[in-house]
């Protein structure tokens, strides 16, 4: 049996990760966070928004993830997600900000589309500041 | 005949057109490399997607269909049971600005093709770009519903968008009850050229699909309908978010091409204009060079 995964994460705009060497990979899933190890069983796997957790040669790395898919299968992990950021690259000012800018939008409720747009924002912007929260302590 | 001074006039205004096809030509330039490297990180998602939701399509098929409505709501985004043949759908990418040779009006004829082959049904209209929205608004056919339009978004597209569109195709696709829906847009083949596509996007045939026969014991969580059903929809707003961006590119390479050739245009104008002007100021003095020799003649007879 290998002991390595390999990960990949894609999103709409690009490419995060491709055929990362990892050793376990730990997912948002819909039904609460799971772990995959080398030799899980093929698993197809809704996300939720929520943070996405890998090992690499003992280092730990964390990704905000938007909500998605996963596929495990062959000790190969797809991870097809809405929208996804590196935990380390994440500004706490700007998602702050843009909470705010979020639910003001979401207070005035005018234009519709500017609304629904509003409210993914304000879910994915809250979603980033907790993983990076969590990363910092 | 015209005076000197309006020849220079025109000359110098066509200069100035000139002038500004360049730069025109110059931002599009500097923008095609930024949608192109956009268009090319979008694929894998699209492809994988397509991929993965091929794979199911079989086991998703194979499982007994509930009469119950809701849970042939997944089905139904493949082969329809219920759909009304009399409603279809129409999907119309173009640009929001004119000035792009000729990518604007291939799709509006296509368009029109597309209307007038299927006169005596109801046409459900999304239009995005300016120009497709102002002229299928403008044509005010009765049997055509435009119930999504989104004017301004390029050069700037964003998943968002993609995301919006998508929402709105699958709605009105579920709740019209559409037969089928079609998509008419420009795809980038290169920077020189765009071509013209017209494909239906739903339903999702199984056909179309590769045919592979499963062999893996994929378990699922929450249930194999569950993700399905979400899945289509990320599908078809990754393949919207797609179409967005070649439309984008394909846009902007044809912008380029356009005001290359109007300030090559332009150009020979100015050019052809500076002949005339020379031969005109050649003539004038001809003709003064006439008059003194005519005149010194006069004199000295």
């Amino acid at each position: 049996m290998p002991n390595k995964l390999k990960l990949n994460l894609i999103t709409p705009q690009a490419q995060l990760l491709k055929d990362q060497e990892v050793d376990i990979v730990v997912l948002p899933a819909l039904l609460g966070e799971m772990g995959i190890l080398p030799g899980h069983i093929p698993v197809l796997v809704q996300l939720t928004y929520g943070e996405l957790r890998y090992k690499q040669n003992g280092q730990e790395s964390d990704f905000a993830v938007m909500g998605g898919f996963v596929e495990v299968k062959d000790d190969v992990v797809n991870v097809f997600a809405e929208g996804a950021d590196l935990a380390d690259e994440i500004d706490e000012e700007a998602e702050s900000q843009k909470i705010k800018k979020a639910k003001d939008a979401l207070s005035r409720k005018d234009a519709d589309i500017d609304f629904e747009l509003a409210e993914i924002e304000l879910k994915q912007a809250i979603t980033r500041m907790k993983v990076k929260q969590r990363k910092l302590g | 005949m015209e005076s000197l001074r309006d020849i220079r006039q025109n000359i110098k205004a066509i200069k100035s057109t000139q002038q500004i096809m360049q730069t025109m030509k110059m931002i599009s330039n500097a923008r095609i490399r930024k949608a192109q490297d956009a268009m090319t990180a979008a694929r894998p998602f699209a492809t994988k997607m397509l991929e993965m939701v091929s794979d199911l399509t079989p086991e998703v098929l194979a499982l007994p269909q509930p009469e119950d409505g809701r849970e042939r709501w997944a089905s139904r985004l493949f082969i329809n049971h219920s759909a009304d043949p009399n409603k279809i759908g129409l999907l119309v990418i173009t640009a929001d600005k004119g000035l792009t040779g000729s990518f604007n009006a291939v799709i509006l004829r296509a368009a029109m093709r597309f209307i007038k082959e299927h006169e005596g049904q109801e046409i459900f209209v999304f239009a995005i770009g300016k120009k497709g929205r102002d002229f299928l608004s403008r044509l005010r056919l009765n049997n055509l519903h435009i119930v999504y339009e989104s004017v301004g978004i390029f050069p700037k597209v964003s998943y968002a968008h993609a995301e919006l569109l998508g929402e709105a195709v699958l709605k009105v696709f579920l709740e019209e009850q559409l037969a089928s829906v079609t998509l008419i847009y420009n795809d980038f083949k290169s920077l020189a050229s765009q071509h013209l596509v017209e494909q239906p996007i739903l339903p999702f045939s199984p056909h179309a699909a590769h045919e592979k026969v499963i062999d893996r014991e994929f378990s699922f969580e929450p249930g194999l309908l569950e993700i399905f059903k979400l899945m289509v929809p990320r599908l078809v707003k990754a393949n919207m978010y797609r179409v967005l961006l070649e439309s984008q590119a394909a846009n902007l390479a044809a912008t380029t091409s356009a005001m290359d050739a109007a300030s090559k245009n332009a150009g020979e104008i100015a050019d052809a204009l500076g002949l005339k002007l020379n031969k005109v100021r050649q003539a004038g003095i001809t003709n003064e060079i006439l008059d003194i020799v005519n005149g010194a003649e006069a004199l000295t007879n």
